[in-house]
């Protein structure tokens, strides 16, 4: 089942559409990709869903239902240009964030603690936030959107400014509540995350839906028939004959494979020339090959 | 409405409990009385002493002086000194060269051909060598008429009790057929507490709106707020914030009244003074001008309409608070994340002070239609109401005044929302005040 889905959602500004008739499904429990440049109107959608703002038309539907204020307890959003008040102290400044979320006193405080623990932050629970180093206040804007255990987290640009280890940290986090079932939208720029990171993505340009879907098929989808040998020895002219040559060095080579008739076939094509092959793989574009193609042909 | 509430109690505690809330608490009571001796000070500065030469070169005077001399001001601020003939020249030399440390800055002539009967009298002149305030003028042109004026009495033969009888001053007693109250010096007791009651608004609605202001601004540059307004409604976060600072307002009075009532009990025995029982040594004193005088004032401002003010007071305190409140906050959330553009300001600050104006003229005229509009348009009621208070209003008056009130709160809330939701998340654009407009009509 789909956890939320988007269906011909369009919002316009003054003089700008930054929503063109979007549609696409986040399923249930994934890491879901929100990719696009500059400007596309991600987080413009990201607002829509975090019912910041409102769109002109279309739904949006979680868990099937038409997005309500009651869903806002669900939701968990770190927005890309994030702070805090810089003169509480953690510990009040996590309640009040999780309380506006609608847990109780006491909840918020289980939550609360049960998150300083588990990052191990309890020491400066009761410092203010101004005093903290950019890292520490990192890690508090991420607890402040876990604190309320949303079944959908949306993250923009989660890792902008983080330094490896809290990086990794995060990430671990993001790994482990997927795990457990919550559905992730992660929307960044940085598409080589993408790729380790996310099970489906849609690709936005300038509000409108460009490409969407499964990270491996679309790679399949979109595969140029590319493969890549590295051999030892001398390779007869014979052996490439009819191949179109990407790039040739001693010792490797990359060809287009137009005819296609199976891998097995090319490789047997340069195991009969007798070098030896100690490596042979089908070259898949990247995220970023797909996502510059595709803005580019949209943009023509 | 449970998510206001904890907006309320966070904008609430986090104020009260720094420590510049209450420095700032227990200072300004003390503030405001320096305030209060250094407007006195500056006001009577300049009372260094003028020196006015007298020279009489017509002799008319010369009996005069002798019987009468001529009064200096009782506070010291101009002496006479009458001139013998012959040094006339002398004086008059001294005053022109540019020399400095002189015994006198001016010199008034009466010029030999001065006649007393003659209605076509050249002018009596006077000549400076240092600039004579327009106080001191006034009061050496009416010393000087005085004298004139009493000479002329002695050469038409009129004695001193005709003189004591003509000079009687005439009294004219006003009473108001609207109020019995309104007797003498009632209008003094009503204009000093409607100009505290003015003032008070006019400063709280300044003071906390800038404090709703800046709240505001803060989480916007803070970039907060896209959290916060995804957990709440823009509208809730808006007046949780105004109700919040509000309730540090009405703490910061109520610790301010507790305050002087403090320092009223610890100082008075001190002095062996307090306003009570000043009433009754004035009223036993009687006879002195000044006992009088604040005798006067203590009677009519126990005469004054308290019910009213103590009902009326609070709402209209509240209702300006309000009116002015969501328009700073959306000014809060359309200013530079760095709090430039501070002319947005100007159409928000423009009516508050012109409020100050009528209050101020209010005050001299309380039933001047200039008071009666003013009393009633939502932007400057507060205010003007503040002084009108202490006048007794017909009822319908009021009830017009209090509903345009509670309208206009209602209005400039769902307009200032509307810039509000729309503004606080744009980023990195300045802001015109076109474009304020436009979210305020169509909303985005």
């Amino acid at each position: 089942m789909h956890h939320l889905s988007l269906r011909h959602i369009s919002k316009k500004y003054h003089n700008h559409l930054a929503a063109d008739n979007i549609s696409f499904e986040v399923p249930q429990g994934q890491i879901f990709g929100l990719l696009g440049p500059n400007g596309a109107g991600k987080t413009t959608l990201i607002r829509m869903i975090t019912r910041i703002l409102f769109p002109d038309s279309g739904e949006i539907l979680l868990s099937g239902e038409p997005l309500c204020d009651n869903h806002t307890r669900r939701i968990g959003y770190m927005p890309e240009e994030r702070g805090l008040y810089k003169k509480m102290r953690v510990y009040d400044h996590l309640i009040y964030l999780a309380r506006l979320k609608g847990l109780s006193r006491r909840d918020a405080a289980v939550q609360t603690e049960h998150w300083l623990q588990k990052f191990d932050i309890t020491t400066w629970q009761h410092k203010r936030i101004e005093e903290l180093s950019k890292g520490m206040s990192q890690k508090v804007q991420f607890i402040a959107t876990v604190l309320h255990k949303p079944d959908l987290l949306i993250l923009d640009e989660p890792f902008s400014g983080l330094d490896p280890i809290n990086s990794q940290l995060i990430e671990a986090e993001i790994r482990a509540l997927s795990k457990q079932g919550c559905t992730i939208i992660f929307s960044t720029h940085r598409l080589e995350q993408v790729e380790e990171i996310c099970s489906d993505i849609v690709l936005i340009n300038r509000g409108k839906v460009i490409l969407q879907g499964n990270v491996k098929t679309l790679k399949q989808q979109f595969k140029e028939n590319i493969f890549e040998i590295y051999f030892t020895g001398t390779l007869v002219p014979q052996a490439t004959e009819g191949l179109h040559i990407v790039t040739h060095d001693p010792g490797r080579i990359v060809v287009k494979w137009e005819a296609n008739t199976g891998s097995n076939q090319l490789l047997r094509r340069f195991l009969d020339a007798d070098v030896q092959v100690y490596q042979f793989r089908e070259l898949l574009p990247t995220i970023q090959e797909l996502f510059i193609k595709q803005v580019k042909q949209h943009e023509v | 409405m449970r998510k206001t509430g904890i907006i309320i109690a966070r904008e609430y505690i986090t104020r009260v409990t720094r420590p510049v809330f209450w420095i700032a608490t227990l200072l300004a009571p003390l503030g405001f009385l320096l305030l209060i001796v250094a407007s006195v000070i500056i006001s009577s500065y300049d009372n260094e002493s003028t020196h006015v030469a007298l020279a009489d070169e017509s002799g008319l005077f010369d009996d005069y002086f002798k019987q009468y001399g001529l009064a200096d001001a009782a506070d010291g601020s101009v002496h006479f000194h009458v001139l013998e003939r012959e040094r006339i020249p002398e004086v008059e030399t001294l005053l022109k060269s540019n020399g400095d440390n002189k015994k006198y800055q001016a010199i008034i002539r009466i010029p030999p051909n001065y006649r007393l009967e003659n209605p076509e009298n050249p002018v009596i002149s006077c000549q400076y060598a240092e600039r004579i305030g327009l106080d001191k003028k006034q009061f050496i042109t009416d010393r000087i008429s005085e004298m004139v004026k009493r000479r002329r009495m002695l050469a038409s033969n009129i004695s001193e009790e005709q003189q004591a009888m003509l000079n009687r001053e005439v009294e004219v007693v006003f009473e108001s057929l609207m109020d019995k109250n309104e007797r003498k010096g009632y209008d003094a007791a009503a204009a000093i507490v409607g100009l505290l009651m003015a003032m008070a608004i006019y400063i709280s609605i300044f003071f906390y709106g800038t404090m709703i202001m800046k709240g505001v601004q803060e989480e916007k540059t803070n970039r907060i707020i896209e959290v916060l307004i995804s957990s709440v409604k823009p509208f809730q976060l808006m007046i949780g914030k105004i109700i919040g600072v509000g309730a540090v307002g009405l703490t910061q009075f109520v610790l301010w009244i507790v305050l002087i009532f403090l320092i009223n009990l610890m100082v008075a025995p001190l002095l062996g003074v307090t306003i009570a029982n000043n009433s009754s040594m004035a009223s036993g004193a009687g006879g002195d001008v000044d006992t009088d005088a604040a005798e006067i004032l203590l009677r009519n401002l126990a005469l004054l309409p308290y019910g009213q003010i103590i009902v009326l007071f609070p709402l209209y305190f509240l209702g300006g608070f309000f009116l002015y409140g969501s328009l700073f906050a959306a000014l809060g959330a359309a200013m530079g994340e760095d709090g430039d553009q501070q002319s947005l300001m100007i159409p928000i600050s423009l009516p508050i002070i012109i409020s100050v104006f009528i209050a101020m003229n209010v005050m001299k005229n309380p039933d001047s239609s200039l008071g009666f509009w003013g009393s009633l348009i939502p932007f400057t009621s507060p205010v003007v109401m503040g002084a009108l208070l202490p006048f007794r209003l017909p009822w319908w008056h009021i009830a017009l005044s209090l509903a345009l009130l509670i309208g206009g709160f209602l209005l400039t809330t769902y307009i200032a929302a509307r810039v509000y939701r729309t503004a606080i998340l744009m980023y990195g654009k300045k802001i015109s005040f076109k474009e304020l407009m436009r979210w305020a009509v169509a909303g985005r």
